[in-house]
């Protein structure tokens, strides 16, 4: 059986993902020129390289139509309902460090836990005549922290595709949950992660699709190996 | 896919409910989605179908029927009281039985006996359940939110606390972690460093000068002062704040929210063992224990079978417009909730009606019904 490995298909992740791969003994080449969208690996013949951008390769991870892939967790768990069941994430490797938090407007003195926003949350109908507006596209992560783990139920959500920060400034959201590495964007824009407000610290993983096929394929053991030791 | 026929007994029970004296209507099967999640909140968009009009608004299949029977009451404007009944397929993605199934009802609106109209909703579900499982003895639960409110009340808790616990009321693990937030000494509330720069300007003890400082930061930080919440919120919610960090529950009183939370008992003793309760621990719950008493009372003049009826003090719906009575009927033997009910009196209210309108009802999971009815042998 050919196994089909998934990488960022440009930037930065695409470097770093080449970078561990290479160190692991599986130098990647791309298939006819540079700018190709297929690759091999020098010296396995039973491994192929499929170069997609990273919400595809949660996607395809979901679906099973590849094997395994490198993208950031935050992806995987926002792209696919029940992860753990349907994916394995096999290594964290060290890069693309990101955290999903969830982030207020600065200004708000009296709320720096997410019980505050609780409270904030359960009166704000009745004040604002509308429930709290999340800016964020994390639907799914934004759900589980808020009523999963911290029994909050009242908001909505309004979707931000981009420019998340930006939201509670122009009015078009109160709080936001979103993505961040170093934080400076949210203090340039006034925000504040709560101190219980990260939802996820996020990092490019090489994650597997869970295939009954992978436990009889010695080559699905040797990528695990080979990628592990050289981290 | 086959279709769901609609249930063998559908006919009989649109006659219960004729007999009952309610008004038949009908809704729209794609409703706007809106006020579902605004009333529900966000985990429901998970669990019902959504689509969009070419006009960008957000539709979906019903997922319910109280919602849509109360908005066509605010649109038609035909004045109260009224009593609606209902009878059709929602749509829901469950994790057990189909996505489509049949559900029925009855809308009590406007009725400004409490008291009568809450006991008339418990009887005829129990009625319109036990006419299609006859000899089937059905087990009721029954709850108050109210009653709760009442002992939170009399605690001498802050408002800010009353508000966490009555929220969480109905969700007893979140519950019970705030109960036991409430007792630790250790659990003080977490400021912000410019909380302490604000105390050390002596701004926290003059509510004028911080409302006028925060109302300055954020024009000058380019957040407008009106778009979302406003200086005096977070000055006065900063302050309800720093109550909450200084309250702690005395152990005594903690043990007293808990004793009254493992209240489980036939209705019919649940009148004396609340006035005991209150009598004991010293709490006034005058108002909400008669409310209580009352119901009781009317549920005996409509000749309920009280005796199936269990009061469990712990037991609520953690949505923000519901307001009183809970209830679900089970019957005997077979696990599934087959109807649930309760007072929701500010959902009208929230759905744009001017006036306020007391409101009761209780749907039927028909499918339900049907897999009970051939359990019990019977034809479904």
């Amino acid at each position: 059986m050919t196994i089909t490995i998934a990488l960022p298909s440009k930037g930065r992740m695409k470097d770093d993902a080449s970078a561990i791969f290479e160190r692991a003994g599986m130098k990647i080449v791309a298939v006819g020129n540079d700018r190709s969208y297929r690759g091999r690996v020098e010296g396995w013949d039973d491994v192929e390289i499929a170069f997609l951008s990273a919400s595809e390769i949660s996607r395809e991870l979901g679906n099973g139509s590849i094997d395994f892939g490198v993208t950031g967790e935050d992806l995987v768990r926002e792209g696919l309902a029940n992860a753990e069941a349907r994916v394995e994430f096999c290594a964290r490797l060290g890069f693309g460090h990101a955290d999903v938090v969830v982030a207020v407007p600065e200004i708000w003195y009296d709320v720096d836990t997410m019980a505050d926003l609780g409270d904030v949350a359960a009166d704000f109908r009745a004040r604002h005549g509308r429930r709290l507006a999340i800016a964020t596209k994390y639907w799914r992560l934004t759900q589980n922290h808020f009523s999963g783990s911290h029994g909050i139920q009242l908001y909505r959500i309004v979707e931000s595709l981009g420019a998340t920060e930006g939201a509670p400034a122009s009015g078009s959201a109160d709080i936001i949950v979103d993505i961040t590495s170093t934080g400076s964007t949210l203090v340039a824009n006034h925000l504040k992660i709560l101190t219980d407000g990260v939802i996820l610290r996020s990092e490019a993983c090489l994650v597997r699709a869970r295939k009954p096929a992978h436990d009889s394929d010695p080559v699905v053991g040797r990528i695990l190996s080979a990628v592990r030791d050289a981290l | 896919m086959p279709l769901i026929n609609l249930p063998a007994f559908s006919a009989d029970l649109l006659a219960d409910f004729e007999s009952l004296g309610t008004l038949r209507v009908d809704t729209p099967v794609i409703q706007p989605a809106e006020p579902f999640l605004a009333m529900a909140g966000e985990d429901l968009r998970r669990r019902i179908f959504m689509t969009e009009s070419e006009t960008g608004e957000s539709l979906c299949l019903r997922p319910e029927f109280t919602i849509p029977v109360c908005l066509r009451h605010i649109e038609t404007a035909t004045g109260t009281p009224k009593r609606y009944a209902y009878l059709g397929e929602v749509f829901r993605q469950r994790r057990e039985g189909g996505n489509e199934f049949y559900q029925a009802g009855i809308e009590d609106l406007g009725d400004t006996d409490i008291a009568a109209s809450d006991a008339r909703a418990v009887g005829n579900a129990m009625r319109v359940v036990a006419n299609r499982l006859p000899g089937r003895p059905l087990a009721v639960t029954l709850g108050d939110q109210a009653v709760f409110e009442a002992v939170v009340g009399a605690c001498g808790l802050p408002g800010g606390w009353q508000k966490r616990l009555i929220h969480a009321f109905g969700d007893p693990k979140h519950l019970q972690k705030l109960l036991a937030e409430l007792a630790d000494p250790k659990a003080a509330g977490v400021f912000g460093p410019e909380v302490e720069r604000l105390a050390i300007n002596g701004m926290l003890d003059d509510e004028a000068r911080l409302v006028a400082h925060i109302g300055e930061t954020m024009e000058a930080t380019g957040y407008s002062t009106n778009a979302s919440r406003s200086p005096q919120d977070i000055a006065r919610r900063l302050k309800e704040k720093m109550e909450l960090a200084n309250t702690r529950l005395d152990p005594e009183t903690l043990d007293l929210v808990r004793e009254f939370l493992a209240l489980d008992m036939p209705l019919a003793e649940a009148p004396a063992a609340l006035f005991r309760f209150a009598e004991k621990t010293g709490l006034t719950l005058d108002g909400a224990l008669s409310r209580f008493d009352a119901r009781v009372a009317a549920l005996a003049a409509i000749d309920a079978d009280i005796s199936v009826i269990r009061y469990r003090a712990a037991f609520g719906r953690p949505l923000d417009y519901y307001t009183g009575l809970v209830f679900e009927v089970e019957a005997e033997g077979t696990p599934a909730v087959l109807a649930g009910g309760g007072r929701f009196d500010r959902l009208l209210t929230l759905l744009g009606a001017q006036e306020h309108i007391p409101a009761v009802g209780f749907s039927l999971w028909l499918d339900r019904i049907e897999a009970a009815i051939t359990a019990s042998g019977g034809a479904a």
